[in-house]
Formats: C-alpha cells, sequence, structure tokens
C-alpha cells in the first residue's frame, strides 16, 4: 500500500521537500497535487532519484504515483562520485559557432563560478583557455576572486609559450600535461567547457 | 567582507549589451559584463555592472547610442 502525501494548496518548494523526505523512506508513494509548477518539481524530483513516476489528473488537481523498479533507469544520482571537482576550460570562448558570443558567456560563466557553492577544487586552462589568466583579460577579477577562495588554477604552460604569453599570466600558475592529466584522471566530477 | 553597492544596466538584447560594452571601452568607464542577477530578469541574460559614482556619464555616454532598459543597485560581498 502506498503511502499518499496530499501537497494540495501547498507553496514551492513545500510539495518538494515533503516528497523527497518520504521518498528517503519509501519506495512507494502517491503525491497529491493541484499546481502546475508543484506538479512538475516533484516529476522530476521523483525522477532525478530513480523513480518511475506515473500520473493521473482529476479536475484540477494531479495524483502522481512514484515507486522504484527494478528495470534499470538512468544513471543520474546512481553514482556520486567521490574527490575534486574539476572545471577545464578549453577555450577563451564558451560554445563553438559564434566567438563574440562565446566571449560574453564566457565572462558570464566565470562569474557565476565566484558566486557558486561549492566552488570546483581546480581550474584547467588549456589552448586558447590561457587567454582567460593573461595580463588585459576581462575577466582576471573573477579568476583572482577564484584563486583567492582557494580554487587552485592550473595555466597550460604549452599553450602560454604556444601563444608568448608566459610572462603575462596573471591568475594561476604555470601547469604541464602530467599535472593537468594527473588532475582531470583522479577527478571525482569534470565540467568541461 | 565589506559590501559594495553599484549599479546595474539591463539591456533588450545581447547585440545591445555589446554596443554599450564597445562603448564604455571606448570611453575608459570600469564596467563589467555579469549575467543578470537572479533577482531581476530580462530576455538577454546579461548585463552591464558599472561603479556607482560612474552610473551618470554612462547612462550620458549611452544616450542616442543604444537604449537602456532600465537600472538598478546591487549590492554584492
Amino acid at each position: 500500500m502506498a503511502n499518499t502525501i496530499d501537497a494540495r494548496g501547498l507553496a514551492c518548494p513545500q510539495p518538494v521537500i515533503l516528497t523527497k523526505k518520504a521518498l528517503e523512506a519509501n519506495d512507494d508513494l502517491i503525491v497529491l497535487v493541484d499546481d502546475t509548477a508543484a506538479r512538475e518539481n516533484v516529476k522530476r524530483l521523483a525522477i532525478n532519484m530513480g523513480f518511475v513516476v506515473e500520473e493521473e489528473h482529476q479536475g484540477s488537481e494531479t495524483r502522481i504515483r512514484i515507486n522504484k523498479v527494478s528495470v534499470c533507469t538512468r544513471a543520474q544520482g546512481a553514482i556520486t562520485p567521490q574527490g575534486p571537482v574539476v572545471v577545464v576550460i578549453a577555450s577563451n570562448t564558451m560554445g563553438r559557432g559564434e566567438d563574440v558570443l562565446g566571449g560574453v558567456l564566457m565572462k558570464s560563466f566565470l562569474h557565476t563560478l565566484t558566486q557558486a557553492c561549492p566552488m570546483p577544487d581546480t581550474m584547467i586552462l588549456f589552448n586558447t583557455g590561457v587567454k582567460l589568466a593573461v595580463k588585459g583579460s576581462e575577466v582576471l577579477d573573477d579568476l583572482e576572486s577564484l584563486a583567492n577562495a582557494g580554487v587552485n588554477i592550473l595555466a597550460c604552460g604549452t599553450c602560454l609559450n604556444y601563444f608568448s604569453l608566459k610572462e603575462n599570466l596573471i591568475v594561476g600558475v604555470v601547469s604541464n600535461m602530467y599535472d593537468i592529466s594527473q588532475t582531470m584522471l583522479t577527478a571525482g566530477r569534470i565540467v568541461q567547457i | 567582507m565589506s559590501r559594495v553597492f553599484r549599479k546595474v544596466l539591463l539591456f533588450e538584447s545581447v547585440s545591445a549589451v555589446l554596443v554599450a560594452e564597445k562603448v564604455l571601452k571606448d570611453r575608459g568607464i570600469p564596467y563589467k559584463l555579469i549575467p543578470v542577477p537572479k533577482h531581476l530578469s530580462s530576455d538577454c541574460g546579461v548585463c552591464i555592472r558599472v561603479n556607482v559614482e560612474d552610473l551618470r556619464s554612462t547612462e550620458e555616454i549611452l544616450t542616442g547610442k543604444v537604449k537602456v532598459l532600465s537600472t538598478h543597485e546591487l549590492s554584492e560581498t
């Protein structure tokens, strides 16, 4: 018999919190909601936790049936990575296609990293990514605040050499492929930009 | 850490932000392109942050070149 959570009339994030708590103790649950945002958020939570979701609409109310099945589901959430979080920045632009836009996105991304919680443990800059950490870069202040917060910033020495920028490196340490590959191989999670 | 008060200027498009950025860069006004703070919203997602004391001159310089949608106070630690 499935437990039922009546989340009708509750404002977000209350339905999600109640569902999460209940799913930690139950594999079979029914959640009643009467709000679209609550419905979508509860469904997403359950799916992300590896459950299977069915819904049944009754007027403005939705009955969400959440349960665990033994079939193979998405890996998401199944493996909790252990080890440092490493952000790999392989270019001075974010995404491919339009470099002007990519420059804007990179500035925006690095600024949000300074406010991220948790911050990455290490950032690796290579190829044109090293240009972000040299004199004249518009994101030096963000990289500096990351470095000051304890983020280890590695700039690829070969790349700095290639662009003749080694003398201009302002933030981070000149690194080599041994350190870079070792850092990537021992990372708990890699976020590649 | 002390709180720093700055101003952010919102624009209607990424292209408008880029125009404003170029003007400010050419005029030597310190600015920073940042994502639009969460409590504000704009379609384009990026905006320009300036120091409080530069707001007036920034607005004057941008007049006629690019339309500023709105300006907001921003407090950061």
